[in-house]
């Protein structure tokens, strides 16, 4: 029997169980948007053969939510998918399958009933390697300094126009330190809805502030990684 | 990919363009291969991976674990502007590495208006632009493609093609080119000429002197050496049943122009339209069974999760063994929730047991090609479409609730007069006409016909090879006169820029001559012209007069029938009298009959083929 019709035989369930998948999405993969995430996913899933409740309409598709968007540009450790199952299937079975149709730098960490509510999600943590050029302790301090005493603010574009928003009510805390080199910065950022800010947007920020990486871009350049998901006390970790 | 390519990713649009990293893509162990290859798409990622041939090779190439094949495409014009300013050369897709060190870069030709992307790509590349300026560390560039069979516009700029299908020829070439490495007799100029004398379907242009007639035309293709052959025959496969399948995709992330599986059914058409070159240049005939194509399907299902198998073909209606195939397809897609969809209906076989199988029935559009607005002119280019095939197509189609269809024709065919275009305006009339008199169509809402019309192009290897197309004046003028004879809201007209048109008779039918134009359109910067937005019709016009080229002597000019055409040097199994037969019947407006009915001998069938329909060979 092919892989993808074994689903056909699992035992139904007796409502669709809604399983939550986290999963990374870092090196090469950083460069795909989440439109082509999502079109990627519901082929994986297919392929995966899993066995996928398919919504009861005029055009049957399956269901597929994601947590909070990802920009082009930046890794993460802490992606979440939720999505829908009407047959019996384990957790380790869901993961391992869909791991074999994914490669390394988009692959999945954990699969497990979902319990909280996309919603609860308040901060996220993020970590940045900048490579730049002048990268010395004066340099962090500068920026250490920028990230604390403010204002440091970044051009917002919204529907009714551009705005200037300031990153520093956004943040939650900070650590900055100078390692091999690079200039390190752990941020944690408001990630909630409404109040979500661009990883992307502190680096904006720094680069017209403090001058960080206004050189060739060849040379010089940064990393950020998404590593968790955090709730409203901005320490605990969702899941 | 290096440090340096992906720093210049966060500042370019659509960075998954050029990312890679895609499920299925192949890597290899770089010094445990033998032979490096790229193999070359000249337009974007997007439209570059939705080529099926591209998959083909790529797959076949990589079957070989010598060879390590490796997709490469043009970079957007962002892209290419931070290349130049921080001197990066063009790159492999799957390493990463400067493609200027491979062994070999296939650049595949699909249509003419890419010439000028190939020149970029080289440039890009930084590999000289002309085989006769390469060294010996620089790759072997190999063309291929529907645009090889008139290799000679962009002769000088490639090593050598690849004329046919390169399923098997491609690997022999390389086969050839590392036993050549291997045993130290490898020189450029010894690996081509063993190439050419012992690799059928292998074209290298060097080696072969052109003379010219004071007027402008050929007087002879003459090869420099006896083991050189004089023509050089096409590459078939002859059993499709066996020839390589890819069943291992690569699934790119960010959205191919064609998103879903492609199952190539068979290849050739037994039609014989005589302005269309794919029905020519692709004979014989040759089908792949329903049960290996069942299979592939499935396979391709389970290996890739697309939710749409697009049945692809030149003329899908016309496979013999179309019922069992969608029969047996229908009982796994179904519950799987695939749909399947057909790329070209032919109105004479449309039928609604057809219709109600595939995935077009979720949009309300069908596509019909009649060509020509008259059954006169229809019979000229061998059609064989009847008024009344397509009023019963279109029947079929309003009573299964559709209620938009889109007709495909073309201006300035053979032959045609005013009447030929005012009948593609009644033509089109008649269509809403028939949707007010069908009982069941759908209640309540108004009909859209949409008449798309393009310019004939009179291409190599067709009956009309020899035809002058009409100049611009007049295609301008035939198009306004379309458009005046439309009065219905209902009908939308819209039709091809006959500037464009122009350009691309003049590459398709051009002699070597032309390579000092697009040498000179490199120069000026010329890249994306099948892209409306960086095509310049004026920038044409003056290299064509920088380097005295008189376009029309390519485009607008009769040739002669007994003339040496510049594409002679190719054989494609169909014979040039067979051409020319076609061509007399087309100005006495008779029709050919299809391969399965009778043969007309076109002389495609002495290169072999399982499953061909051609009664001369008894199938």
């Amino acid at each position: 029997m092919k892989q993808n019709d074994v689903k056909f035989t699992l035992p139904l369930l007796d409502a669709p169980r809604t399983l939550r998948v986290r999963f990374r999405k870092v090196g090469n993969l950083q460069y795909i948007s989440h439109l082509d995430l999502q079109r990627t996913f519901s082929r994986v899933l297919v392929r995966a053969g899993l066995p996928l409740w398919y919504t009861k309409g005029f055009n049957p598709h399956i269901k597929m939510v994601f947590g909070m968007p990802l920009p082009v540009g930046s890794e993460s450790e802490c992606e979440f998918l939720d999505i829908r199952i009407e047959r019996e299937m384990s957790e380790a079975e869901v993961m391992a399958r869909l791991n074999a149709e994914l490669t390394d730098e988009l692959s999945v960490t954990a699969v497990y009933p979902a319990m909280r509510k996309f919603s609860e999600i308040a901060y996220a943590e993020y970590l940045y390697t900048v490579v730049t050029a002048g990268a010395d302790e004066a340099l962090a301090d500068r920026v250490r300094e920028a990230l604390t005493t403010g204002p440091l603010t970044v051009v917002k574009k919204t529907k009714s126009g551009e705005k200037e928003v300031n990153i520093l009510e956004a943040l939650h805390r900070t650590d900055v330190r100078l390692e091999n080199g690079a200039i390190v910065i752990e941020a944690v950022l408001a990630a909630g809805e409404g109040k979500y800010l661009s990883p992307e947007a502190l680096i904006t920020a720094l680069r017209e502030k403090t001058g960080i990486l206004s050189g060739d871009p060849t040379v010089e350049h940064y990393r950020i990684l998404r590593r968790r998901a955090l709730l409203a006390d901005g320490v605990s970790t969702f899941s | 990919m290096n440090e340096k390519i992906s720093s210049i990713l966060k500042s370019v649009e659509k960075p998954g363009r050029y990312s890679g990293g895609e499920y299925g893509a192949i890597i290899k162990e770089k010094d445990a291969v033998k032979a490096r290859f790229a193999f070359c798409f000249p337009d974007t990622y997007e439209i570059g991976m939705s080529n099926l041939g591209m998959r083909i090779l790529y797959g076949a190439l990589n079957r070989e674990p010598d060879i390590w094949c490796e997709r490469m495409f043009a970079p957007w014009v962002d892209m290419q502007q931070k290349m130049r300013e921080y001197d990066v050369p063009l790159w492999a897709h799957e390493s990463g590495d400067p493609v200027k060190d491979f062994d070999i870069l296939g650049i595949t030709l699909q249509y003419e208006m890419c010439y000028t992307t190939v020149l970029q790509v080289l440039k890009l590349s930084h590999i000289p632009l002309t085989a006769a300026a390469r060294g010996e560390d620089d790759p072997i560039v190999i063309g291929g493609g529907p645009c090889a069979y008139n290799p000679e516009p962009v002769a000088d700029f490639f090593d050598c093609f690849s004329i046919g299908e390169g399923e098997d020829n491609l690997v022999e070439f390389t086969k050839l080119y590392i036993s050549m490495k291997e045993d130290g007799s490898y020189t450029r100029a010894a690996f081509l000429r063993r190439a050419a004398a012992t690799v059928k379907g292998i074209y290298v242009p060097s080696l072969y002197d052109v003379s010219y007639h004071d007027d402008g035309t050929i007087a002879a293709i003459t090869p420099k050496y006896e083991d050189v052959p004089k023509q050089v025959e096409k590459c078939i496969i002859a059993d499709m049943d066996k020839a390589f399948f890819p069943d291992k995709v690569v699934m790119p992330y960010i959205e191919a122009v064609h998103d879903r599986i492609m199952l190539e059914v068979y290849r050739g058409c037994i039609r014989g339209c005589r302005f269309c070159q794919a029905g020519m240049i692709y004979r014989p005939v040759r089908e792949k069974s329903h049960e290996v194509l069942n299979a592939q399907a499935r396979c391709l299902y389970d290996n890739t999760g697309y939710e749409e198998i697009s049945l692809t073909s030149l003329s899908i209606s016309d496979y013999t063994e179309l019922e069992p195939l969608t029969r047996s397809l229908l009982e796994w897609t179904d519950k799987n929730m695939v749909s399947l969809s057909l790329p070209s209906l032919r109105v004479d076989s449309f039928s609604r047991e057809l219709m109600d199988r595939i995935a077009s029935v979720r949009t309300s559009s069908l596509t019909f090609a009649p060509e020509a607005g008259t059954q006169r002119l229809r019979d000229v280019i061998n059609k064989n479409v009847r008024e009344e095939d397509l009023m019963r197509a279109v029947n079929v189609a309003f009573a299964g609730g559709k209620t938009n269809v889109k007709l495909y024709f073309m201006n300035g065919l053979p032959t045609e007069t005013s009447e030929d275009i005012e009948g593609i305006a009644t033509l089109a009339q008649s269509v809403v006409h028939e949707y007010y008199r069908n009982k069941e169509r759908p209640k309540g809402r108004s009909p859209q016909v949409t008449i798309s019309v393009s310019c004939f192009i009179p291409k190599p290897f067709t009956p009309f090879q020899w035809e002058a197309q009409d100049t611009m004046e007049m295609l301008r003028e035939k198009q306004e006169y379309l458009y005046d004879k439309i009065t219905d809201r209902k009908v939308r007209y819209t039709h091809h820029d006959a500037r464009v048109s122009h350009i691309e008779a003049v590459l398709a039918r051009g002699n070597r001559k032309l390579c000092r134009a697009l040498a000179l359109a490199a120069e000026r910067g010329f890249c994306f012209d099948a892209w409306d937005e960086f095509f310049d019709y004026d920038k044409w016009l003056s290299v064509f007069a920088d380097t005295g080229i008189d376009p029309a002597f390519f485009a607008n000019r009769q040739m002669g029938l007994d003339e040496v055409l510049p594409w002679d040097v190719i054989d494609i199994g169909v014979s040039k009298e067979f051409l020319k037969r076609e061509r007399a019947r087309a100005y006495e407006a008779a029709t050919t009959p299809s391969c399965r009915e009778a043969c007309a001998g076109c002389g495609a069938n002495r290169l072999g083929g399982e499953r061909t329909p051609c009664p001369k060979r008894g199938n």
